[in-house]
């Protein structure tokens, strides 16, 4: 049994009792995020995942027949968050987030767990931090960062791919991070896959020069909205937080202080480039780019 | 789920929140994951029947505070709280 230890927005993962096909797995799809360091057992600073392995098949939800996306069962409790998925169950310690996982497969299903489980933990850790991780769709020139927040269905893929035709950078059409700087927020890509595929994973991060919601309009344009629509918006695309009753109010505060000090505009956008020319006009060119 | 009535009595459903910001309403729906705005209006209208004001008196407020006959106010105050009872943000009893 073997540990990686993976470093993901300043926040540092240890991942233990891996074996071999586990270790192998973890490291194909993140191994981008490997620190050199190990765990150290007596840092506090790094969130432990424990993998376990069960040959108790029949405890677990089984594949479904044919591919598909399922969805994860998420409960919350006093102590933890308990999570399953298919081939796997886990709980995540509210005190520590030290998570424990158990899984009975060693196949591809195994990664997609431990990514899906990998997701929850880093949106815990990143709130708890001081961030927000948002379902969203990110996008930069290089210089400014622009993020908008919407569920499934919003138009977040078509809005990455329209951005990756005018030649921008796509982040993430799935899971993006807001972390406050002395100077306004930093953007950063989650490295978690999307209709739009797998940001890469330790992105830098950027300025973030627009908080956007997004809108279907023949005319492109960018439009106001009240506080209470804007911090509606941020709410509804922060997975799980968002409805875990011992973090839903805290969530709301920090959308509240978010769209104060940036505020959110609704982006309306057809499905042509049209809605550059509106961005580009109306947010600045950042000055500088911000450490990762 | 239960039809709202004059004579109910309404609270946030166990697994909403609601907060008031700049006047419009937010329910934040936990099991749905999902969040409503209302209207100003709206906004009182479930902070009194919340606070157990009685339905008739928080018509008599609406119309007191906005420009709206007594019938449209009672009308409109029923088919709110009857959405928000659907949509699982309030419960009647």
């Amino acid at each position: 049994m073997s540990a990686l230890t993976f470093e993901l927005a300043r926040q540092r993962y240890a991942v233990e009792n891996l074996s071999d096909a586990h270790r192998e797995l973890v490291l194909s799809r993140f191994g981008e995020l490997e620190t050199a360091l190990p765990p150290d057992p007596l840092s506090a600073d790094a969130v432990r995942l424990r993998i376990e392995r069960s040959l108790d098949t029949a405890s677990f939800r089984d594949r479904p027949p044919g591919p598909t996306e399922y969805r994860l069962s998420v409960d919350y409790d006093v102590d933890g968050v308990q999570v399953a998925g298919v081939g796997f169950r886990a709980r995540i310690d509210r005190q520590t987030l030290s998570t424990h996982m158990v899984t009975c497969r060693d196949d591809a299903w195994f990664i997609d767990g431990f990514e899906n489980l990998f997701r929850v933990v880093v949106a815990y850790r990143s709130f708890v931090s001081g961030s927000l991780v948002l379902h969203s769709a990110a996008f930069t020139d290089g210089e400014r960062g622009f993020v908008a927040c919407g569920r499934s269905g919003a138009g977040k893929s078509t809005l990455c791919g329209l951005a990756k035709g005018l030649g921008l950078t796509v982040l993430s059409d799935e899971l993006n991070l807001i972390r406050p700087i002395d100077q306004g927020f930093a953007l950063q890509a989650m490295p978690f896959a999307g209709d739009f595929g797998r940001s890469r994973a330790g992105s830098t991060s950027l300025p973030l020069s627009a908080l956007l919601g997004l809108q279907h309009d023949s005319t492109p344009r960018l439009g106001g909205c009240s506080r209470a629509q804007a911090v509606s918006r941020i709410v509804a695309s922060c997975p799980y937080l968002n409805a875990d009753p011992q973090f839903v109010d805290r969530v709301t505060d920090r959308a509240v202080e978010l769209v104060q000090r940036v505020p959110l505009r609704v982006l309306s956008f057809a499905l042509d480039t049209s809605f550059w020319k509106v961005l580009d006009h109306e947010y600045p060119r950042a000055r500088s780019a911000v450490s990762p | 789920m239960s039809t709202p009535e004059p004579a109910a009595q309404y609270r946030l459903d166990p697994s909403a929140r609601f907060r008031v910001l700049d006047g419009e309403g937010i329910f934040i729906l936990q099991g749905a994951g999902e969040v409503l705005v209302v209207n100003g209006v709206a906004a009182f209208i479930v902070e009194r029947v919340t606070a157990e004001v009685a339905f008739d008196e928080v018509v008599a407020e609406v119309v007191a505070r906005y420009d709206v006959q007594p019938d449209q106010a009672e009308a409109d105050a029923m088919t709110l709280l009857e959405n928000l009872v659907e949509a699982g943000a309030l419960a009647a009893s």
